[in-house]
């Protein structure tokens, strides 16, 4: 489904405005250069991430309920996010509000005191992969190409949350993503000219979600998603989602220690190499955010 | 015989016999394993309605322990933590065992998240919430402490609830020096700041986005918190 101008909401989530400061700024240049306009939510707050809820039910769905109820007051159709982490966490509200009665009176009830607009779980959600994906769509993403990535092989890395589970993100049905097996990132990859490879670990989870509380799990996930891109030989891992890309590339001192510096590959987002392929410097695209080496492999692949 | 989920049975429950003769043949090699009866003692015919009472845990009475959650769950299966099985938390938790539940209070607490097992769930169990709401029971129970993962909750909660947005260094920094991990050394922390310091991201504090009327909202987050009987840190 297309969306005309004003109807798409963007919520740019914490991890956008700080460190995921790459994705940002090359999620911009790619939407304008694509004609794609999004309105940001003014003055939004956390979704709660999968953290809140382990603490209390209702609180991790009031806290993206309020986002949706001020994305539904600016007359959108749809919420716009980056981050797999609030694509979830959206979404989740939303199923929580349409199948329970009982909990969208609560959330109102809630939504009214704390001075929102009330909501009754009737703005969509989407990653803003989708939108490049369906609003654009690919025959735009390849004419806009100036510099082809030919000969750049990369690994699509979706992480957790982006589709799964279907009940809250809608995966698999209409014209969305296949929940157990994605395939929109490939395409745009193959559609700058980059060389995809079949990638066995495209959902596998990161470890993120305990990042820092279990280390073990975090570090061996990361490596496994390190070395199996390294396997199959791509230049680097690309992502959707920032809890991913800084938890992999935080990981890559110790996975260097551990496993050794072959395995290790940089982690970037898939918009820096759309910014790339479109005409945009390295500058632009933020590659120097990466703490691997992402400039020096693009430099020995002769880009 | 082999035995299915061998690692569910404690060793010294295995019986493991030389030679076995049944009727005066030698069934050795195929009857000759055991496995000792086990008596259940803490019983809690309660625990199951606890749990399906609140909101996580809604869900637990749907399942019919097909075990396809456990089967790709990312702990028990990529990971490779057998002992971490959700559908073996839930089928104690349906049937009240809190003695052998209390055996996995240190492995738990390790779920992710990655919510593969609600994706797969032909019976829409919310296997990831039930989980949660298990490791809450147990919690709230005081048959185990806090966890690595719940001080973090904890430490993230309380970050939100100040600004309406996740300060995530402060959160880092925090959760890090009360865990006293040694793994960061300053060295690593040096080397990651810099980085951030030189790309414009290390961004803390008043520099961050700001929810404008946030007190309001928070005063009600507050409100929900203490409904929920959690206490803020
Ligand atoms: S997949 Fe669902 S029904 Fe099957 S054991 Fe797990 S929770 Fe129960
Ligand atoms: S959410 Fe937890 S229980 Fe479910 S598959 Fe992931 S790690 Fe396993």
């Amino acid at each position: 489904m297309n969306y005309s101008e004003g109807e798409l909401a963007f919520y740019p989530g914490c991890s956008l405005d700080g460190l995921g400061k790459a994705y940002k700024k090359s999620s911009e240049l790619v939407s304008k250069d694509l004609g794609i306009v999004m309105n940001e939510i003014v003055d939004y707050n956390c979704c709660g991430a999968t953290e809140v809820k382990t603490v209390s039910y209702d609180l991790s769905v009031f806290l993206p309920g309020r986002n949706l109820a001020l994305a539904k007051e600016m007359g959108s159709k749809a919420v716009v996010a980056p981050c797999n982490g609030c694509v979830f966490s959206l979404g989740r509200a939303n199923k929580a509000i349409t199948e329970d009665e009982a909990t969208k009176s609560r959330m109102n009830e809630y939504l009214g005191k704390a001075g929102a607009p009330s909501y009754e779980g009737d703005v969509e959600v989407k990653h803003i992969i989708e939108v490049i994906y369906q609003q654009a769509g690919l025959d735009a993403v390849r004419k806009r190409v100036k510099k082809p990535l030919t000969g750049l092989r990369v690994a699509c890395y979706y992480g957790c949350l982006y589709t799964r589970p279907k009940i809250y993100t809608g995966a698999g049905s209409g014209e969305r993503d296949n929940p157990e097996h994605p395939h929109f990132m490939d395409d745009l990859m193959e559609a700058i000219g980059a060389e995809t490879v079949e990638y066995p670990l495209k959902t596998v989870c990161c470890g993120g979600g305990h990042a820092i509380a279990d280390r073990e799990v975090s570090v061996g996930f990361s490596a496994s998603i390190l070395n199996e891109a390294a396997r199959l030989n791509a230049d680097f891992v690309v992502t959707m989602c920032p809890l991913g890309q800084m938890n992999i590339e935080a990981n890559i001192p110790m996975i260097e220690k551990q496993y050794g510096r072959e395995i290790v590959r940089p982690v970037v987002y898939f918009t820096q190499l759309m910014a790339l392929a479109f005409g945009h410097s390295r500058r632009e695209a933020r590659l120097a955010d990466n703490f691997s080496d992402a400039g020096k492999v693009l430099h020995s692949k002769g880009f | 015989m082999p035995i299915h989920e061998k690692h569910l049975i404690e060793k010294q429950k295995i019986i493991q016999k030389d030679s076995a003769e049944l009727e005066g043949r030698d069934v050795s090699g195929q009857w000759n394993i055991f496995i000792q009866q086990r008596i259940l003692s803490q019983y809690h015919p309660s625990m199951a309605d606890e749990i399906a009472s609140t909101p996580d845990g809604r869900t637990i009475n749907r399942c019919w322990q097909c075990g396809t959650c456990t089967s790709g769950c990312c702990m028990h299966t990529d990971f490779g933590l057998r002992e971490f099985n959700p559908r073996y938390f839930i089928y104690l938790a349906k049937i009240g065992d809190e003695e052998e539940l209390k055996k996995y209070k240190d492995v738990i607490w390790r779920c992710l998240a990655c919510n593969k097992c609600v994706e797969r769930c032909p019976k829409d169990v919310r296997v990831e919430e039930v989980i949660h709401a298990i490791d809450g029971y147990m919690r709230k129970k005081g048959w185990m402490d806090d966890t690595p993962a719940s001080r973090w909750d904890d430490e993230y909660v309380g970050n939100v609830l100040k600004t309406g947005i996740l300060d995530e260094i402060m959160l880092l920094r925090n959760y890090i020096r009360d865990e006293e991990m040694k793994e960061f050394n300053a060295g690593y922390m040096m080397r990651m700041g810099m980085n951030m310091l030189k790309t414009g991201r290390l961004r803390t504090g008043p520099i961050r986005h700001r929810t404008k009327g946030w007190k309001k909202v928070r005063k009600v987050a507050e409100e929900i918190l203490e409904k929920d009987g959690y206490e803020l840190q």
